[in-house]
C-alpha cells in the first residue's frame, strides 16, 4: 500500500497540523520536512528495484477507485518529492531571516500540493483526476495569493478565474465520456474510445484539451501565467514550475496516449508545443522583470516538452522525461535564488542581477542556464538532443526548426542576464548565503552536470518509463485483472 | 395537451437545449461581464448547465433510484447513481472555488476598491 501514502500522509498532516503549533514555533516546519523526506526516501526505496508495474491499488475493478503505481509514475514522484524536500529546507532556512508570522496554513498547502500533484500521477480514474486537478488548483491559488498584497490578490483571481473555466470544460469532458462510454476508469474508457462516433471524439477531444489546456500552460491559453508569475512570490513559483505543470502535463499525456492510441493529432500537437515555445520566447526577449522573465521561459521550456511528447513515440517521451526533469531542477534553482536575491535587494528588476555579489550564486545560476538553454554537458542537453532527433527522424522539419529558432531566442536573452551578471563594476555589497542555502543549490547544481555528462545514469530508466506510458495493452490488463 | 412534452426524446431535447443555452448564456456573461464578482457567477451559471445536462441525460424517468427496498430484489430497471455522485462532488468543489474567488476578491476590493477586471493592472501586460 505504499503508493497511498504519497497522498495519506500530507493529506493527513494537514488535518493534525494545528496540534504542532502547540509545541513550539518551528515543530510544524520540522513536522512537514521529515514527512517529505521520508517521502522521498520510501520513493527512492522503491526505485532501487522497480519493476515496470510497483504497485496497482484497484478496488473492485472496472468500478472502485484505483492507483497505479508504474515506472514513469515512479519517477515522477521521486521528482516532486525531491524538489519538495528541496524548496521545505530552503523554505525553513529563508524563514529565518523574516520576522517570525505562524505558517503553519502555508505547510499545509505545500503539502495539499504534493498530494494532488502525486494524486494526479498515480490515480487512473478520470474523475479521480478531477478531484485532483482541481485540489492543486485551490491549493496553487492560496499559495499564488499568499502574501495578500494587492499584486498577490490580482494573480489569485486571475489564476483562479482561468482555473475555474478550465474545470468547466474538464466536467463537460468527463460528463460526455461517461454518457457515451458508461464509465470512468481509464481503462474501459481507453478500450471503447477510439470506436466513438467520429463528432462526438472531436468534441471530447477538443473539451480535454481546452480544460487541461488551461493548466500545462499552453499556447494560447497561458495568457495568465506570467501575470500570476510575475504576482506571486518567487519561492511559490518554484513549486508552480517545476511540480504542478509537471504533474498536469504527465496526466494529459497519459491520457492521450490511453485515449487516442494511433495518434490521429499527432501532428497538430507537435506545431502546437513548437510555436507555443516560439510565441513564449518571442515575448520574453523584451522583459525587464526576472519573475516575468523566467516564466515566458517556462512556458518555453513547456512548449518543447509538448512537443516531445506529442510525437508519441518512445524517443519522444524519453526526450520529454529528460527536458522535464532538467527543467523542473533548473527551475527550482532559478527561482530560489531569486528569493535570495529578492530578500536582499527587494526588486525582481532585471538590472538587479548588476548588483549582484555573490560568485557561489552567480556560479549556480549560470549552470542552471545553461541547461535550461540546452549546452552540452548539461542536463537540459541530452533531452534537446533527443527531441530534435526524434523530430528529424520523424520528417517534421518544420517544427524542427520552428524549435532551433526559439532555442536560438532563448539563447539571447539568457546570455544577456549572464553579461549582467558577469558585468564589471565599482564595489558591491556582498550577498551572503547561508550554509543550508549553499547546499541545497549545489547539490542540485551537481546533478543537473552528473546526469548532462554521464547521461547513461538515468538513460534506461527513463527509456523503461517512455515505454511503460506507450504501453497501453499491458496497463489495462493490469488494471482490469 | 402536456403529454407531449412527457415523452423521453422530448425532454432530451428540452436538456440538451436548455442546458446549452444556459452554458451560452454563461459564457456570454464571461466574455462581457468586466466586474470580479459577476464573472465568479458566470463560470458557476456555466457550471450548472453542465451538471444539469449531465444529471438530465442520464436520469430515466420510469426507472426507479437505485435502493434495493419495497420489494425490489436486483439492480435492474434502475437509475445509474453514479452521474449523481459525482456530480454532488463536482457541486462541492465548484462551491468551494467560488467561496474562495469572493473571498480573494473581498480582499483585492479592500486593499484598492477596484472591482472591474480592466482596473486589475497592477501586474503589466
Amino acid at each position: 500500500m505504499s503508493s497511498t501514502l504519497f497522498i495519506a500522509l500530507p493529506l493527513l498532516f494537514g488535518f493534525i497540523s494545528p496540534l504542532f503549533s502547540k509545541f513550539g514555533k518551528n515543530t510544524t516546519a520540522i513536522v512537514s520536512t521529515t514527512m517529505q523526506l521520508f517521502l522521498f526516501l520510501l520513493s527512492l526505496s522503491l526505485l532501487v528495484d522497480a519493476k515496470p508495474y510497483v504497485e496497482v491499488i484497484s478496488i473492485n475493478p472496472p468500478l472502485g477507485i484505483s492507483f497505479v503505481l508504474t515506472k514513469v509514475s515512479l519517477f515522477f514522484v521521486t521528482l516532486f518529492t525531491f524538489l519538495m524536500l528541496m524548496f521545505s529546507l530552503y523554505y525553513m532556512s529563508y524563514r529565518k531571516t523574516i520576522p517570525y508570522k505562524n505558517e503553519t496554513k502555508f505547510f499545509i498547502l505545500i503539502n495539499m500540493l504534493l498530494a494532488s500533484a502525486v494524486g494526479l500521477v498515480l490515480s487512473s480514474d478520470i474523475f479521480n483526476i478531477y478531484v485532483f486537478f482541481e485540489i492543486a488548483g485551490i491549493s496553487a491559488y492560496i499559495l499564488s495569493a499568499y502574501k495578500k498584497t494587492p499584486s498577490a490578490l490580482e494573480a489569485g483571481i486571475k489564476y483562479l478565474l482561468t482555473g475555474a473555466i478550465a474545470s468547466v470544460f474538464l466536467v463537460f469532458a468527463i460528463a460526455l465520456i461517461y454518457l457515451n462510454i458508461g464509465s470512468l476508469n481509464l481503462a474501459v474508457i481507453s478500450l471503447s474510445f477510439e470506436e466513438l462516433p467520429h463528432n462526438v471524439k472531436i468534441l471530447i477531444s477538443i473539451l480535454l484539451l481546452v480544460g487541461f489546456g488551461f493548466k500545462i500552460e499552453i499556447f494560447p491559453l497561458n495568457f495568465w501565467v506570467s501575470d500570476v508569475y510575475e504576482g506571486s512570490s518567487a519561492h511559490v513559483n518554484t513549486l508552480f514550475s517545476a511540480i504542478v505543470v509537471k504533474a498536469y502535463l504527465f496526466v494529459f499525456f497519459h491520457i492521450l496516449y490511453l485515449f487516442l492510441p494511433s495518434g490521429e493529432f499527432s501532428i497538430f500537437l507537435i506545431y502546437l508545443g513548437a510555436i507555443s515555445m516560439l510565441v513564449a520566447e518571442i515575448v520574453a526577449l523584451k522583459q525587464t522583470n526576472l519573475k516575468r522573465l523566467f516564466a515566458y521561459s517556462s512556458l518555453g521550456q513547456i512548449g518543447l516538452i509538448f512537443t516531445a511528447f506529442a510525437m508519441q513515440n518512445q524517443d519522444g517521451v524519453q526526450g520529454a522525461l529528460y527536458i522535464i526533469f532538467a527543467h523542473s531542477i533548473a527551475k527550482t534553482i532559478i527561482f530560489l535564488s531569486l528569493t535570495t536575491i529578492g530578500k536582499k535587494y527587494n526588486t525582481y528588476d532585471i538590472e538587479v542581477l548588476k548588483k549582484l555579489n555573490s560568485n557561489f550564486l552567480k556560479v549556480v545560476m549560470l549552470i542552471a542556464m545553461l541547461s535550461l538553454l540546452g549546452i552540452p554537458l548539461f542536463a537540459g542537453f541530452v533531452g534537446k538532443f533527443l527531441t530534435l532527433k526524434t523530430l528529424a527522424v520523424n520528417g517534421t522539419f518544420l517544427a524542427m526548426g520552428i524549435i532551433l529558432l526559439a532555442s536560438l531566442l532563448e539563447a539571447v536573452y539568457y546570455f544577456k542576464l549572464v553579461g549582467f551578471m558577469f558585468v564589471k563594476n565599482e564595489v558591491k555589497e556582498v550577498l551572503e548565503i547561508n550554509k543550508t542555502q549553499k547546499v541545497i543549490f549545489a547539490s542540485l547544481a551537481i546533478i543537473l552536470i552528473i546526469v548532462g555528462t554521464f547521461p547513461f545514469v538515468v538513460s534506461n530508466f527513463l527509456l523503461d518509463s517512455a515505454n511503460v506510458l506507450l504501453d497501453n495493452h499491458s496497463f489495462i490488463t493490469m488494471l482490469m485483472h | 395537451m402536456f403529454e407531449f412534452f412527457n415523452q423521453s426524446e422530448v425532454i432530451k431535447i428540452i436538456i440538451i437545449v436548455g442546458s446549452m443555452s444556459l452554458f451560452l448564456v454563461g459564457l456570454f456573461g464571461l466574455l462581457t461581464q468586466k466586474h470580479i464578482i459577476k464573472t465568479f457567477i458566470s463560470i458557476a451559471i456555466m457550471e450548472s448547465s453542465v451538471f444539469l445536462l449531465f444529471i438530465g441525460l442520464s436520469y430515466k424517468q420510469t426507472f426507479l433510484a437505485p435502493i434495493l427496498a419495497d420489494g425490489q430484489q436486483n439492480f435492474s430497471q434502475m437509475n445509474d447513481p453514479v452521474p449523481q455522485a459525482m456530480i454532488l462532488t463536482a457541486i462541492v468543489i465548484g462551491m468551494a472555488v467560488l467561496a474562495l474567488g469572493v473571498s480573494f476578491t473581498i480582499e483585492y476590493y479592500k486593499l484598492t476598491s477596484k472591482t472591474n477586471i480592466d482596473e486589475m493592472t497592477s501586474l503589466r501586460n
